[in-house]
């Protein structure tokens, strides 16, 4: 068998709501999102919710080649982009490319991927994500609450910018998760708005009122010496590592045990990548958490992990261009079904109206860094966020 | 697809040499093997090679956890395997057992995909780097230089692994033959040499320098104990050649003060290693911190399955270039050197089944021992070269008598 093309499509999608964080708190609606499709001579498509323009820099290292050798050409992929290295826009790409030869192989072999990785389970433990420094405490009651009516026991909220209104929220979030268990897990993320030393202030300050699970991104992504200071200073785990790129931007956060708990990703080079990340924290005895993603795709792998706690569940709607996609949260779990590969079916034609629609401005997401992040906090102004 | 059943053979054969290290200067002259087979609902057998001391504890994983399961699910059964053995840890027999399990798991994965295991772990070219393992302590030195030059000139290798520690001179004298028979196919041989734990970390300083005022060493292998991560680190700040360990540790976690510590230069991973799944883990761990990985002697080279898909592969050990026993069979061509996977589905490993039954034993026999071989008096402590005992039944080669070296009763 062997790849023989590839189709990206790029759309922009309209979100069910807004999301935000301490960076960008008003947050936006709109997202910029693609799709891959990688063909082969047997007439078997392999697809990825991810792409962008690099990919056709990177197509002739595996044009020709057979798709089932998925971990052989990611490192050709990496190989070849070795002088600019594994970053950005080259990282997103051979990230796609790499989902879609999973989704792939898992076809070939007509099983769902999470078998094809070996889990003996379709299953990962969910807990409940806002991305929401937007929504209002009746909308985050509501969030929560309707994550808890699926059995979800822990949530993540954003946090970072004004301590009255964090611990608020944050009791919000404990409200709803307390139908489904005394303590509830709560996870607070700062999103590399503090320094060390505001962010062991910070913490310490919510930890006299709630217990945290983990705090993430309390300091730079790169900065494993502050990192592990917050680690040291809190009794919270510290959680960082989604905006890496790769294992050997993560091995300082690990051989220097910056981190107590890792976010690993599809950011991190794909399904493969992301593999790697987590047995070398496997080593460390790290546990791992997902990223979140759209449709939840990267549940496939988590649940072929051995050190995976739980995944990030958000659902903010991204899945408009998809017919269906073959899990659900049941118990507090990502229940996947048993459709090769991810699971994931495209609509042509929700891809095609959406293609379509003119929203007349860009989207701003990712956000760019806060001011003041690191030095001072700024807090929300009145009229940026509508709870405020 | 479910699992079913299993059965396990036992079988014994002579060696095409005599083969034993450090520990066992005279060495031994019969192999013994046993073939583990995990039957499936749909017709698809996995068959492995080891785990021989395991039978109770194989039986007890296959009917207390694997009967019913979809074998496809094998990084999950894995993790099972090893949580169920979690109190006393999985170590020794336990771990020889989640170990040739987990490779007939994989096994069956490839063969229900109708592909080659490499292509299953998602490597994309099957050829393998691999230098030739003598195990070559009882061998005299011409013989030394034949069988390199054998491997050389025959199957193309260009490295070879020769087993040392236990008398200086002659070990300086073996590298050279070692090198003579090499250059047969390259005139810039990969020279290896391996310790099996013989020596403390100041005696593997000293000789190992010494060596290398007159070869360049490509590693050494177990200069120290498996788990002084203290000492194998001083031996490499000290000396050029990488330092080479991990083939006596047991899992993930016995490799965190290596990791840690920067102990070992190239991280070993050996077949009996709690199976595939764990050492693909090692390897992705070793990836991040850029260390390469190097796979241990394994039954039919079936090891080289593995290597495609891990980024950072170094080498693979082949102590045959082809299986010797009569019984094996293996897909994995030595062509130039090269270790080249086949395209036959699963391991490629299996076995005859005639000549299988006609080598079944009930029980190994002494002579296919001491398999593993017991440490040797003096190890760490001081020099204990062959006696003249042992010198004189290595001297018989394959056709003479077994000899038991008297463990334990030799003083300074």
């Amino acid at each position: 068998m062997k790849i023989t093309g590839y189709r990206l499509e790029k759309f922009t999608q309209q979100l069910d709501r807004a999301i935000g964080d301490s960076n960008y708190p008003a947050g936006d609606d709109l997202m910029d999102m693609a799709i891959l499709w990688i063909d082969t001579d047997e007439g078997i498509t392999g697809m990825a919710p991810a792409g962008n323009d690099a990919i056709a820099s990177l197509f002739h290292v595996i044009e020709g080649k057979d798709p089932r050798g998925v971990v052989g050409l990611w490192k050709d992929m990496v190989d070849w982009v070795h002088k600019g290295n594994n970053e950005g826009a080259v990282n997103d790409a051979i990230a796609a490319i790499d989902v879609a030869l999973w989704d792939l192989k898992a076809k070939i072999a007509d099983e769902p991927l999470w078998q094809t990785l070996g889990a003996r389970e379709g299953r990962a433990k969910a807990y409940a994500s806002d991305i929401g420094y937007n929504l209002s405490d009746e909308e985050l009651h509501a969030f929560y609450t309707s994550m808890a009516d699926h059995g979800v026991d822990g949530g993540k909220i954003k946090v970072g910018l004004n301590m009255d209104d964090d611990l608020r929220r944050i009791g919000i979030m404990r409200d709803a998760f307390r139908k489904v268990k005394d303590r509830p897990y709560l996870m607070i993320d700062s999103n590399e708005y503090w320094s060390p030393k505001q962010a062991i202030r910070y913490i310490n300050q919510i930890e006299e009122h709630f217990e945290i699970f983990w705090a993430e991104e309390p300091a730079r992504r790169w900065d494993f010496d502050g990192l592990r200071q917050v680690s040291r200073n809190v009794s919270a785990a510290v959680a960082s590592g989604e905006n890496l790129n790769d294992i050997g931007q993560m091995y300082p956060l690990i051989s220097q045990q910056a981190i107590d708990v890792a976010n690993v990703g599809v950011g991190h080079s794909g399904i493969t990548g992301a593999r790697q990340v987590s047995n070398m924290c496997y080593a460390y005895e790290i546990p791992v958490t997902m990223m979140n993603c759209s449709a939840n795709f990267m549940s496939h792998l988590a649940a072929a992990l051995p050190n995976h706690n739980m995944m990030e569940v958000v659902d903010p709607g991204r899945e408009g261009a998809f017919e269906s996609w073959d899990n659900h949260i049941e118990d507090g779990w990502i229940v996947m079904g048993n459709k090769p590969g991810l699971g994931i079916e495209v609509s042509e034609e929700k891809l095609k109206a959406m293609q379509a629609v003119d929203f007349g401005r860009k989207p701003g997401f990712p956000f760019p860094r806060r001011e003041g992040a690191g030095l001072w906090i700024k807090d929300i102004e009145p009229g940026e966020v509508s709870w405020k | 697809m479910k699992i079913t059943g299993y059965a396990i053979t036992l079988y014994e054969f002579p060696l095409n040499r005599r083969m034993g290290d450090a520990n066992s200067p005279s060495g031994r002259i019969r192999g013994a093997s046993n073939v583990l087979e995990l039957f499936t609902d749909e017709g698809i057998t996995g068959v492995s090679f080891g785990g021989g001391g395991a039978g109770p504890q194989i039986k007890s994983m296959v009917e207390g956890m694997l009967m019913g399961e979809d074998p496809r699910r094998v990084t999950g059964l894995w993790k099972r395997m090893v949580d169920r053995a979690f109190k006393a840890g999985h170590d020794g027999v336990v771990n020889d057992a989640i170990a040739v399990l987990d490779v007939a798991l994989w096994d069956i994965k490839a063969k229900a995909n109708d592909e080659p295991l490499w292509k299953t772990l998602g490597g994309s070219n099957p050829k393998v780097h691999a230098y030739a393992s003598g195990l070559d302590s009882p061998l005299s030195d011409d013989d030394i230089e034949d069988w390199y030059g054998m491997m050389a000139s025959d199957w193309g290798f260009k490295g070879g692994k020769l087993k040392v520690g236990l008398d200086q001179d002659a070990d300086l004298r073996r590298i050279g033959r070692m090198k003579k028979g090499l250059e047969r196919a390259t005139d810039k041989p990969l020279l290896y040499i391996d310790a099996n734990e013989v020596w403390n970390p100041k005696m593997a300083i000293r000789k190992v320098r010494e060596m290398e005022e007159q070869f360049d060493i490509a590693w050494v292998e177990e200069p120290a104990r498996r788990w002084d991560f203290l000492g194998l680190r001083r031996i490499s700040d000290q000396i050029k050649a990488p330092v080479c360990a991990g083939e006596n540790l047991d899992s993930l976690g016995d490799f965190l003060p290596y990791f840690h510590n920067r102990s070992a230069d190239v991280v070993q991973v050996s077949h009996g290693m709690t199976g595939i799944t764990c050492a693909l883990q090692l390897a992705d761990a070793a990836y991040g911190f850029e260390l390469p990985i190097t796979l241990g002697g394994s039954p039919g080279n079936m090891n080289a399955q593995l290597a495609p898909s891990i980024p950072n592969f170094l080498t693979l050990e082949a102590q045959n270039a082809e299986p010797d026993d009569g019984v094996m069979t293996s897909d994995i061509k030595i062509v130039d050197g090269w270790a080249i996977c086949g395209d036959q589905p699963g391991t490629g490993v299996s076995f005859d089944p005639e000549a299988l039954a006609q080598k079944k034993v009930e029980k190994v026999s002494a002579s296919a021992g001491p398999s593993p071989f017991g440490r040797r008096p003096g190890s760490g402590l001081w020099d204990n070269p062959p006696s003249q005992e042992e010198a004189a039944a290595a001297a018989t080669g394959v056709n003479g008598e077994h000899f038991v070296p008297a463990h334990g009763s030799k003083t300074q």
